[in-house]
């Protein structure tokens, strides 16, 4: 069975040409006595154009994407509390969202009167949370404490109450946004087997947060939300995978990772960085290579005034999240360049095997005077695909064997 | 309207909690606790008393006991829609961050003040005493006046509710609105003192002229409400609590984005 049916459904949100949110009962009188009957032109934003997603019941779904790009706006339509401004949406059961813990805690009140306020508000009844009571303060590890005023609380007990509260309610579906971890690394583990716990027993999840990681190894299915549309769904490790290409794509683009601190002096300058990779197997998809494949990059180079004395080249193999891999420099290898350099020209640069886990990757080059000065940096972005899933960085040639201790 | 009430009798058990925590967080808050209660309509009750009975010799027997009576379903009218006006724009918590059903919200702020009423009571009925007013038999249609109070007070407070998510504006307005209805409503004077031309517009343009005479004539007069006047605010009640569960229904999907 499906738990969340979305057919087409947009969202867009009202605003009034006014700078201010909220026009006011005075001046709309004042109008209307003018004669200005008709209404002020509107303006509207869209959020969302057009989502269809099922997401079948038991299934833990992870939402992706930039920040802006709707995800919360989804959220909180798949949780009822906007209405989609055309199409459907359909829920089957219970739902309890985890969108801020702790809406509706009242600070003159004790954490027990508002675990019965907060669990009502939630949707449980009067019985419900009688009889589940004792499960949620023991939860919470509140201990005394839980006669005590909420304001009274640090933040951290406060988290706890709240986060104890939503994951007792017992949801056929449950909506969290961003706030796995709660309180300190133990309770963080316990929220997290909370978690694994509603997996298991079938309950369908729907997780949006910017932790990649939660995402590939936690949800069985992913959506990478941008721009207020779906871009692309399925398994979340490709989902994830296109994901951070095209983040690292956009940065080295924007220059946005790092800004280049060019000091003056170098004369020469760096025009692009290419891959080339002719014996290549996806030869069809620039910068898409296998780590078995053969890696040469290319260095187009343009040097100002002559003569080019003393210039050496630097490059950079670095993941998406800015690891460094690998850096190599023609004066450390002491790599004799034509000197001086010609006016125009492309330095090559030979790598046997790529030899990387599949992921995301990044090759920048500068060039350099010996003295330390250094040009601007130029970039270049590619991504390592392989059949079988590989983890972490580089893919060392290996053997497996099965030595017989019987010979 | 059906819809807006079964939903609410569907959310009864919110409705009573959330009116539960305002009277206990009304009466916490403050050092006099549950005195309070009391507090405020016999503060106003006396003001009244010295403005009228001594400065402005009024002519009406047992006047603090008769103003009493009129001021507490004033004080419970008044207070709702002063409270109602703000009971939606001021929960922006509880409206975008859980599925809420926004209806109970101006409820519980009516069930509130409600409440507040109806345990003041016990302190009319010993000023009463104290004069030697003995409630009567009449006070059985007690019952039927406040319900066809709580109706009006109902469908006005979600209207104001509603619009003031819009209108931010509102909540001053009606403020305003309420002190000068309140001299308009024969709480401080009798309805049968009010000059001819004057008495009709008041009866049947204020709803709350003929409920607050009721009270009267139960509590004051020993007599039952004239039938005439109060199934005319009767329906007058019910129409407008169509209205505003109209009003209501048409807003309600906007409030989560304007709060």
């Amino acid at each position: 069975m499906d738990a969340i049916i979305i057919d087409n459904a947009t969202k867009m949100f009202r605003k009034t040409t006014k700078p201010k949110h909220h026009s006011t009962f005075k001046s709309e009188l004042v109008r209307w006595v003018r004669g200005e009957r008709q209404p002020l032109p509107e303006m509207w934003i869209e959020v969302l154009r057009g989502i269809t997603l099922t997401v079948r019941q038991g299934t833990t779904l992870g939402i992706i994407g930039r920040n802006g790009a709707g995800k919360s706006t989804l959220l909180k339509m798949i949780t009822g509390i906007y209405s989609p401004t055309s199409g459907k949406v359909t829920i089957n059961g219970r739902i309890s969202a985890l969108l801020d813990l702790g809406a509706g805690f009242h600070p003159d009140f004790s954490g027990r009167e508002n675990i019965l306020i907060n669990s009502i508000i939630l949707g449980m009844s009067r019985a419900e949370v009688r009889a589940r009571m004792p499960e949620i303060i023991a939860f919470s590890e509140l201990g005394d404490f839980i006669d005590e005023p909420v304001r009274t609380y640090s933040s951290g007990m406060y988290m706890r109450l709240a986060f104890s509260v939503a994951t007792h309610v017992d949801p056929d579906i449950l909506i969290i946004d961003e706030i796995l971890a709660v309180g300190d690394e133990h309770f963080a583990h316990k929220s997290r087997a909370k978690m694994d716990e509603f997996q298991k027993n079938g309950k369908t999840i729907v997780l949006v947060t910017h932790d990649l990681g939660t995402v590939e190894r936690w949800c069985e299915e992913a959506i990478w939300i941008d721009g207020g549309t779906i871009r692309l769904a399925g398994e979340p490790s490709r989902v994830v995978r296109e994901y951070r290409t095209a983040v690292m794509l956009e940065e080295a683009k924007g220059n946005g990772a790092q800004p280049p601190q060019a000091i003056p002096g170098v004369r020469v300058r760096i025009d692009r960085v290419r891959l080339s990779n002719a014996a290549s197997s996806q030869s069809s998809r620039p910068n898409v290579l296998a780590p078995e494949d053969p890696l040469q990059v290319n260095i187009d180079f343009t040097s100002d005034a002559q003569p080019a004395m003393d210039i050496g080249f630097r490059i950079r193999l670095s993941r998406a999240d800015g690891l460094t891999i690998y850096e190599a420099s023609t004066f450390a290898e002491s790599v004799a360049l034509p000197n001086p350099l010609p006016a125009r020209g492309t330095l090559q640069l030979q790598i046997q095997r790529v030899g990387l886990a599949p992921g995301t990757y990044l090759i920048d080059a500068r060039a350099e005077s010996r003295a330390g000065q250094v040009s601007e940096l130029e970039s270049c972005g590619f991504r390592v695909d392989a059949p079988q899933p590989d983890r972490g960085i580089v893919k060392l040639p290996h053997q497996w064997r099965v030595e017989d201790p019987g010979d | 309207m059906l819809r807006n009430i079964t939903e609410l009798y569907q959310y009864r058990a919110l409705l009573w909690s959330l009116t539960q925590r305002e009277l206990k967080a009304r009466y916490r808050a403050s050092v006099l606790g549950f005195l309070w209660t009391f507090l405020n309509p016999t503060l106003q009750m006396l003001t009244y008393g010295l403005v009228f009975n001594v400065l402005l010799r009024q002519q009406i027997r047992h006047f603090l006991f008769f103003q009493f009576v009129g001021l507490l379903p004033w004080i419970f009218f008044s207070a709702s829609v002063v409270a109602g006006a703000t009971a939606i724009s001021d929960r922006r918590d509880l409206l975008t961050k859980v599925r809420f059903p926004p209806q109970v919200l101006p409820a519980t702020v009516v069930a509130t003040n409600l409440a507040n009423y109806l345990l003041s009571l016990p302190l009319m009925i010993a000023l009463g005493l104290i004069y030697r007013e003995w409630p009567t038999w009449h006070a059985i249609a007690f019952p039927i006046v406040l319900l066809i109070q709580v109706l009006f007070t109902l469908g006005l407070a979600y209207v104001v509710s509603a619009i003031n998510v819009a209108f931010r504006d509102l909540q001053h307005i009606v403020s305003n609105l309420v002190t000068l209805w309140f001299f308009l409503t024969p709480v401080l004077y009798e309805v049968s003192t009010i000059p001819e031309p004057y008495r009709r517009w008041i009866i049947w343009l204020n709803p709350m002229a003929p409920l607050i005479a009721s009270y009267q004539r139960l509590f004051y007069h020993h007599q039952l409400p004239e039938i005439r006047p109060l199934a005319y605010v009767a329906a007058v009640s019910i129409a407008l609590l169509w209205l505003a569960s109209q009003v209501f229904e048409q807003r309600r999907e906007e409030f989560a984005e304007l709060v």
